[in-house]
C-alpha cells in the first residue's frame, strides 16, 4: 500500500477538510484580503477554482502598499465539452459580468473564466448553476473533466459513445455536498451521511484524467490521459473499449524521475457495466497504491511503472472480479478537428471554428465573441468544445444552416477562418502569463506572433500546406500537450524555450528534446534548417515528425 | 478731576453704602484699574438686582463651545443669570429683547463663519433693523497662521455696532493658545455687567498675543506615491517628508502654504505686461512680482470683497462672483502694469491648507507622512484641480517643503490601555495609520477597531498591506471595510457600523473612545447620525437620551472628530 509515512502537506489538508469544506466560509469573510486562507487554496481546486494574481501588476501594487491583485480562475465541468446554446449565452453574460470577459476553451473541452474577485465567486457559480453547469471536481485530486471525441461526424453512433463521458463523470464525482453548501447556499447536511466509498477522506494522490477516442481520429490525445478508452466499433455497432492506463505528460526541468508517458493499452471490455467497473477500479487502485508523499511522483503513470503493468492489471482484475479481454486492433490515422461545414450521418450540419488558443473574445476587429453570442441566441446550434481548444457549432438542421451561416458571414467569421495558415490551425498554446503561477515563459500571448514568422519560413520551403502540429507551453507541465506534438516548444525562462521534435501526427509517439533554451532567433534558425532538410529528404506523404525520427535527428 | 455733577453723584452714592458695600466698591475699583487681574469679589447678596446675560457661541471644532460653557458656569458662580446657547439654536427674533449678549465665535475656511453660525451671521448682515437695547461683547477665536485672522469675530463685532447695539466690552481676538486671554477678558466682562455704566466703548480691539510656539519647518520629500491602482477614479498621494527636528503628536495636522502654478502666473505676467523681477510691496514685505505671484498672493478663486475692490480699481461694473484672477484679467483687463500693481495690493495672502498627519513621531522618527487626495472639480465642463493638493501631488522627491504643525486640542490619541474605534473612510484613514503605528511601536494594550471605506477594494484600499500586517500581528483587532462601488447597492462605513451595532455599542459602553475623521459632508454627518441611532437602539434610549449620551461623549472627549 502507499507509503503512509511523511504524507505531503496536501494530504493532511484533505484529511482534515470535513468533506472539502475546510475554512472556505471563513476565507470568504476575510474582507481585508482578496485571497483565501493558506490551506483553502488546495480545497478551492476541488471546487473547480484556482487562486491567482495578475503577475504583471505585482511590482506596481507593492509600491502602492496594495496587496497582490488576487482573483480566481473557475473551470467548469463539461463532460465531452457539450453545452446548449442557452448555456453558452449564460456563460457569455457571466463572463462579462464577473470575469475578464474572455471565455477560454481549454485543452480538455471545457471553459475557464479568469479574474473573478473573491466576492464575485458565489454570484458566478450561482449563475452557472441556474443554467445547470457546475465546476465540481474540475480540478483537484479527483477525476477531472472527461474528454471525448467531439465531432458527431466521427461515427454514426457518436452520441452513444459520447454519453459515456457524462456517465463516467457522474460515476466519479465526489459525494460531499460542500460545493452546494458553500457556493449555492444549500442547507448544511450532516457530513456523516456523505461517506464516499471511492474517494474516502483523502481522495486521490493526484489529479486523474479520463479520455475517450473514436478511431481513426485521435484529436482527444487519448494516450496522454491517466485512463484512455478507445471505442471499438464494427459496422456501426459499439463492441466495447480498449483500456489504456498510465498516460500523463508533465515533467519537471532537472528532475529525472519525472517524465511524460503515453498510456499502455492493457485490455478490452465489452459491456457498459464492465467498462464502468474497470474505470472505477483503476481509480481505487491508484487511490490505494499511488504515492502520497511526493506529489511530483503521484500520478497514475508512476504508480503503474512502480508496480509494473502486469501487477497493476492483476490487482485491477481482482478488484473488478473479471479479467480483461485482449485489446482489439485499432488504427489511428489523424489527430485534427474537421474545420468548416460537415454533414453527419443524421444529416445534421456542423461548423468547426479554429479558435486561437481557445480564447473567445472580441479584439482587433475580429468580433468572435459577439458572433458566437448571436449564433447562440438564435438557438439553432449546440456548442461542442474540442480537445484542440476549438469549437463546433453543431447539430444544425438543414433548414437552419442558412441562418447560422448568415450570422457567421455578417461577422466576417467564415472569411477570416478560411485565411488561416495550416500551421496555425494545427497549433495550441497554454494560458501561461499573466495568470498561471507556474509559467516560466509566455505561451498563448506569444505563439500567434511566432507562427507569423514560422509561416514565412515554411512558405520559403513551400511547406505551407503541411499539417504540422505545433504546441507551446510556458512551463514543462505540458498543458497544451507539447510533448505529443511534431514541434513542441516548452518554456524554460522568459523568452526561452526547449525545442522538442519527432512526435508523430496521430499522437502515438511522443517527441524528444532536440535543443535547449532557445530564444526566438534560435528557434527560427533551427526550424529553418529542419524545414530545408525535410523539404529535400521527405518521402511522398511522410510527416515532419516521422521524417525527423527516420533521419535520426532525434 | 471729576466734574461737579459726578462728584455729587459719587458722594450721594457713598452715603448710601454699607461697610461691606464700601469694601466691595474698593475691590471693584482696584479690579477695574488693574485690568481685571483679580477676580471681582462679587457675591449675589451684594447686588440688588441679578443681571442677565446670554452667552452664545459659533463653533466648528468645539473650542468656542467649551469656552462659552466655562464662561456661563463662571457667571452663574457670581450670581449672574447666564443663558448658554449655540448660535444655530438661537431664535433670531430674540435679539431685539436681549440685554447683555456675549458671543464667542471662531473663523473658519478662508475667513468664513463656522457652518453652525452661518444663519446668524447672515441674519445680522441683512441690516434693515436695529437692536438698540442690546449690550454686546465679542470674543473671536482664530489662528494667526491664517491671513484673515479672526475675520468673523471682527465682522460680528462691527455689525452689531451698525445695528445700533452697545459695545459694552472690547472685541477680544485670540490665537490658538486662547485660554488665559479669554478668561481675563471674561473676568472684565463680568465686572462690567455687574456695574451698569452708561459709557459705551468706541470700537476697541484687544489684539491677540501672537503665540510664539508655532514654528515653520523645512522638510525634504522622501517619497511621493499615488496609492490608487490604475483604473481608480481617485488619486491619493502618500507623501513622506523628512524633517529631523519636527515636533508633533498623533492627531496633529500639518499646515502648508501652496505655491501657485507657474504656467498660470506666467500667463498673468504676459497679459498685464509687467516685468517679473520688479520689486513691489506685498503685505508690508517687498519682493519681486514673480515671487509675490507664485509664493504669496492668492490668485485662485478670489473672494467676493477682492472682486469688489478690483472693480473699484479698474472702475467697471463686475458681477460679484468668485473667480480666478487670470480669468478676471482676461474678461476685465487692467489698464497697464501700474494698475496691476494696485491690484496686487488688494489680493489676500495664500491661506494655508491643513493635512492630518498620517505618521507617528515614535514609529516614524524624524518623518511626517501625509495622505493627500487630489481635489478635482469641474467648472463649466472644465476639469480643475485644487491648488494645494495638486501642488503636493507634483512634489518631486528630494525637493524641500516648508510647513508648520497644527495642534488639535480635540483630536488626540488616548492612553495606551483604552480601546479605540477609528472611523476613517477616504483620507480620513490618515490619522488612524498614525494611531495604530504608534500603538504598535509602543506596545499599547488597548484594542483597535478600524472602519475604512472607499470606492473599490482592488484599487482604493489605502495602506492595505500595512493594515494586513497589523491585523496579522494582532495590533489591529478588527477591521470593517465598505467599498461603495463593488456591488449594485452603495455600501458605506455607516452601513458596516449598523451591521456591527451590537458589538460597537458594547465597546463604547466598555469605555472605548470613538474617533471620526475625513470629509464633513456627507460622510461626517451620516456617521454621526448613525452613531446616535446605534446608541438609541442598542441602549434602548429615546431620541433625546441618545443625543445627550452622544453630547456627553463629545464633552468628555470620548468621541473625537477631525472633519473637513
Ligand atoms: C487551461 C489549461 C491549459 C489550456 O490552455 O487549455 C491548463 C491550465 C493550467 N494547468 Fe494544466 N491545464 C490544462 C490541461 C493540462 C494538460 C493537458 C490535458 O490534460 O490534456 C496537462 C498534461 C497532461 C497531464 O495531466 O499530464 C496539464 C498538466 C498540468 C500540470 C502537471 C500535472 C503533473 O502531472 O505534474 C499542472 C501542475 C500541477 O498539477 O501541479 C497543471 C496546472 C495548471 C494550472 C491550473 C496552473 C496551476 O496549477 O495553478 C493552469 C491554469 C492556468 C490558467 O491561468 O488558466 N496542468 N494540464 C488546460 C485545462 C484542461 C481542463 O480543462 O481541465
Ligand atoms: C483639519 C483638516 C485636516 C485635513 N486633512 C486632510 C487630509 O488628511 N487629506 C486631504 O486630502 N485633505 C485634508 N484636508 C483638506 C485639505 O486641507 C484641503 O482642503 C484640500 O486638500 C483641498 O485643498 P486644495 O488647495 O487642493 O483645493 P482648493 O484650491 O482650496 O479648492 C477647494 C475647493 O474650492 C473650490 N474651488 C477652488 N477653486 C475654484 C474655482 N476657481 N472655481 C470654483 N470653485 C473653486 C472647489 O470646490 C474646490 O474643491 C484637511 C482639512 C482640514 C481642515
Ligand atoms: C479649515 C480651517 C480654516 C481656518 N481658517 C481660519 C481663518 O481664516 N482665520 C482664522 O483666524 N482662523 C482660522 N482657523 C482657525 C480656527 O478659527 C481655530 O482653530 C479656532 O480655535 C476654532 O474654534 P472652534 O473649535 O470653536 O471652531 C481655521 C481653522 C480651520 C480648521
Ligand atoms: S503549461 Fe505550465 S505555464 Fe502553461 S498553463 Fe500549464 S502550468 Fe501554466
Amino acid at each position: 500500500m502507499s507509503e503512509k509515512q511523511n504524507l505531503s502537506a496536501v494530504e493532511y489538508i484533505k484529511l482534515k477538510s470535513h468533506g472539502l469544506r475546510g475554512t472556505l466560509l471563513e476565507s470568504l469573510q476575510d474582507a481585508i484580503t482578496g485571497a483565501v486562507r493558506e490551506d483553502d487554496h488546495a480545497l478551492m481546486k476541488f471546487h473547480g477554482m484556482y487562486e491567482q494574481d495578475n503577475r504583471d501588476l505585482r511590482a506596481e501594487r507593492a509600491e502602492k502598499k496594495l496587496d497582490k491583485l488576487y482573483s480566481f480562475m473557475v473551470r467548469m465541468r463539461i463532460p465531452g465539452g457539450l453545452v446548449t446554446p442557452q448555456q453558452w449565452v449564460a456563460a457569455n453574460h457571466i463572463a462579462g459580468k464577473y470575469s475578464t470577459g474572455v471565455i477560454k476553451i481549454t485543452t480538455r473541452q471545457t471553459i475557464q473564466l479568469h479574474g473573478i474577485l473573491k466576492n464575485n465567486i458565489k454570484p458566478t457559480l450561482q449563475s452557472f448553476s441556474k443554467t445547470a453547469l457546475d465546476a465540481i471536481a474540475a480540478c483537484g485530486d479527483v477525476n477531472r473533466n472527461v474528454a471525448c471525441a467531439s465531432h458527431p461526424h466521427q461515427s454514426a453512433i457518436h452520441a452513444q459513445i459520447h454519453a459515456y463521458a457524462d456517465k463516467i463523470s457522474q460515476l466519479l464525482l465526489p459525494k460531499t455536498r460542500a460545493y452546494y453548501e458553500i457556493w449555492l447556499d444549500e442547507e448544511k447536511i450532516e457530513e456523516l451521511n456523505e461517506v464516499d466509498p471511492l474517494y474516502k477522506d483523502s481522495y486521490l494522490p493526484r489529479k486523474f484524467k479520463v479520455g475517450i477516442a473514436i478511431p481513426p481520429n485521435n484529436e482527444v490525445d487519448v494516450l496522454t490521459n491517466d485512463l484512455g478508452l478507445i471505442a471499438i466499433i464494427e459496422n456501426d455497432e459499439l463492441k466495447g473499449f480498449n483500456i489504456a492506463i498510465g498516460g500523463g505528460l508533465s515533467a519537471t526541468h532537472g528532475n529525472a524521475n519525472t517524465y511524460p508517458r503515453l498510456a499502455t493499452v492493457i485490455g478490452f471490455t465489452d459491456t457498459e457495466e464492465k467498462t464502468l467497473k474497470a474505470v472505477y477500479e483503476v481509480l481505487t487502485v491508484q487511490r490505494d497504491f499511488g504515492n502520497r508523499s511526493d506529489r511530483k511522483l503521484a500520478r497514475l503513470k508512476y504508480t503503474v511503472d512502480k508496480m509494473g503493468v502486469e501487477v497493476f492489471k492483476k490487482e485491477l482484475e481482482t478488484r473488478c472480479g473479471f479479467t480483461l479481454e485482449a485489446p482489439k486492433k485499432v488504427l489511428f490515422t489523424a489527430r485534427k478537428d474537421e474545420y468548416g461545414w460537415v454533414k453527419d450521418y443524421q444529416n445534421k450540419w456542423h461548423y468547426t471554428l479554429f479558435i486561437e488558443n481557445g480564447r473567445v473574445t472580441d479584439e482587433n476587429d475580429y468580433n468572435l465573441k459577439s458572433a458566437l453570442l448571436a449564433v447562440a441566441q438564435s438557438g439553432k446550434a449546440n456548442y461542442r468544445f474540442t480537445s484542440n481548444q476549438n469549437l463546433i457549432l453543431s447539430d444544425i438542421v438543414e433548414t437552419d444552416k442558412a441562418t447560422v451561416e448568415s450570422i457567421l458571414t455578417e461577422f466576417d467569421i467564415i472569411n477570416k477562418q478560411s485565411n488561416l495558415s495550416s500551421l496555425r490551425v494545427n497549433s495550441m498554446a497554454c494560458v501561461a502569463l499573466p495568470t498561471c503561477p507556474l509559467a516560466l515563459a509566455e505561451a498563448q500571448r506569444y505563439l500567434p506572433a511566432l507562427i507569423d514568422k514560422i509561416d514565412i519560413i515554411l512558405a520559403k520551403h513551400e511547406l505551407q500546406n503541411e499539417d504540422i502540429i505545433i504546441r507551446m507551453t510556458g512551463c514543462p507541465n505540458g498543458c497544451a500537450r507539447p510533448y505529443a506534438a511534431e514541434i513542441g516548444l516548452v518554456g524554460t525562462s522568459s523568452g526561452q524555450y526547449n525545442l522538442h521534435i519527432g512526435g508523430d501526427r496521430i499522437g502515438t509517439r511522443l517527441n524528444t528534446k532536440y535543443k535547449e533554451h532557445l530564444n526566438e532567433a534560435s528557434i527560427l534558425g533551427e526550424l529553418n534548417t529542419l524545414f530545408s532538410l525535410y523539404k529535400k529528404g521527405k518521402k511522398a506523404t511522410e510527416t515532419f515528425g516521422d521524417f525527423t525520427v527516420r533521419t535520426q535527428l532525434v | 478731576m471729576l466734574n461737579e455733577i459726578k462728584i455729587q453723584q459719587w458722594n450721594a452714592l457713598i452715603a448710601t453704602l454699607s461697610k461691606d458695600e464700601l469694601t466691595w466698591v474698593h475691590g471693584y475699583i482696584a479690579g477695574k484699574l488693574s485690568i481685571g487681574t483679580i477676580e471681582p469679589t462679587v457675591t449675589a447678596s451684594a447686588i440688588n438686582t441679578t443681571q442677565k446675560v446670554t452667552i452664545t457661541y459659533g463653533t466648528e471644532t468645539g473650542n468656542s463651545k467649551k469656552l462659552a460653557a466655562d464662561f456661563a458656569a463662571k457667571a452663574k458662580k457670581v450670581g449672574i443669570n447666564a443663558k448658554l446657547i449655540s448660535l444655530d439654536q438661537y431664535r433670531l427674533t430674540d435679539l431685539a429683547k436681549e440685554d447683555y449678549f456675549v458671543t464667542v465665535i471662531s473663523t473658519q475656511g478662508d475667513g468664513e463663519p463656522p457652518i453652525a453660525a452661518k444663519k446668524f451671521y447672515d441674519h445680522i448682515h441683512q441690516n434693515g433693523f436695529t437692536i438698540p437695547k442690546l449690550k454686546y461683547g465679542v470674543l473671536a477665536l482664530g489662528d494667526t497662521s491664517y491671513p484673515l485672522f479672526c475675520k468673523t469675530g471682527e465682522e460680528v463685532d462691527a455689525q452689531f455696532e451698525k445695528l445700533g447695539a452697545t459695545r459694552f466690552a472690547p472685541l477680544q481676538k485670540c490665537d490658538l493658545e486662547y485660554e488665559t486671554e479669554a478668561n481675563e477678558w471674561f473676568n472684565k466682562v463680568l465686572q462690567l455687567i455687574n456695574t451698569p455704566t452708561v459709557e459705551t466703548l468706541v470700537a476697541t480691539v484687544l489684539p491677540a498675543k501672537k503665540i510664539t510656539t508655532k514654528k515653520t519647518y523645512t522638510g525634504t520629500i522622501a517619497t511621493n506615491i499615488n496609492l490608487n491602482a490604475s483604473g481608480s477614479n481617485k488619486q491619493t498621494h502618500h507623501i513622506e517628508i523628512i524633517a529631523d527636528d519636527v515636533d508633533y503628536e498623533c492627531g496633529n495636522s500639518l499646515g502648508i502654504v501652496p505655491e501657485n502654478d507657474l504656467e498660470t502666473v506666467t500667463e498673468i505676467l504676459t497679459i498685464v505686461g509687467i516685468n517679473r523681477s520688479k520689486i513691489i510691496a506685498f503685505k508690508k514685505e517687498s519682493d519681486t512680482v514673480i515671487n509675490v505671484l507664485t509664493k504669496k498672493a492668492n490668485i485662485a478663486y478670489l473672494q467676493e470683497n477682492t472682486i469688489k475692490k478690483y472693480a473699484a480699481i479698474i472702475q467697471q461694473e463686475i458681477p460679484i462672483v468668485r473667480i480666478d484672477l487670470l480669468d478676471l484679467l482676461k474678461i476685465y483687463p487692467v489698464k497697464d502694469a501700474e494698475q496691476f500693481i494696485e491690484v496686487l495690493s488688494i489680493l489676500n495672502a495664500i491661506p494655508p491648507r491643513l493635512y492630518t498627519i498620517a505618521s507617528s513621531p515614535i514609529a516614524h522618527n524624524g518623518e511626517v507622512h501625509l495622505t493627500v487626495a487630489k481635489d478635482v472639480f469641474e467648472i463649466d465642463g472644465l476639469r480643475k484641480f485644487g491648488l494645494c493638493s495638486r501642488f503636493l501631488s507634483l512634489q518631486k522627491t528630494n525637493t524641500q517643503l516648508n510647513f508648520f504643525i497644527q495642534p488639535n486640542k480635540r483630536f488626540k490619541l488616548v492612553e495606551p490601555t483604552k480601546d479605540i474605534i477609528m472611523i476613517g473612510p477616504g483620507t480620513g484613514v490618515a490619522p488612524f495609520r498614525a494611531f495604530v503605528a504608534e500603538r504598535d511601536a509602543t506596545g499599547a494594550s488597548g484594542r483597535n477597531w478600524l472602519f475604512f471605506g472607499d470606492q473599490h477594494f482592488t484599487t482604493d484600499f489605502s495602506y492595505q498591506t500595512e493594515w494586513q500586517n497589523w491585523f496579522s500581528t494582532g495590533v489591529l483587532t478588527k477591521i470593517s471595510l465598505a467599498f461603495s462601488r463593488d456591488q449594485e447597492e452603495k455600501i458605506y462605513v455607516q452601513h458596516r457600523m449598523l451591521e456591527q451595532a451590537k458589538e460597537l455599542y458594547e465597546w463604547i459602553e466598555n469605555g472605548a473612545i470613538v474617533y471620526l475623521a475625513g470629509t464633513k459632508n456627507p460622510m461626517g454627518k451620516d456617521v454621526e447620525h448613525t452613531l446616535v441611532q446605534i446608541i438609541k437602539e442598542q441602549g434602548n434610549k429615546t431620541e433625546d437620551e441618545a443625543a445627550q449620551y452622544f453630547e456627553k461623549m463629545k464633552d468628555e472627549l470620548r468621541y473625537m472628530e477631525d472633519l473637513y
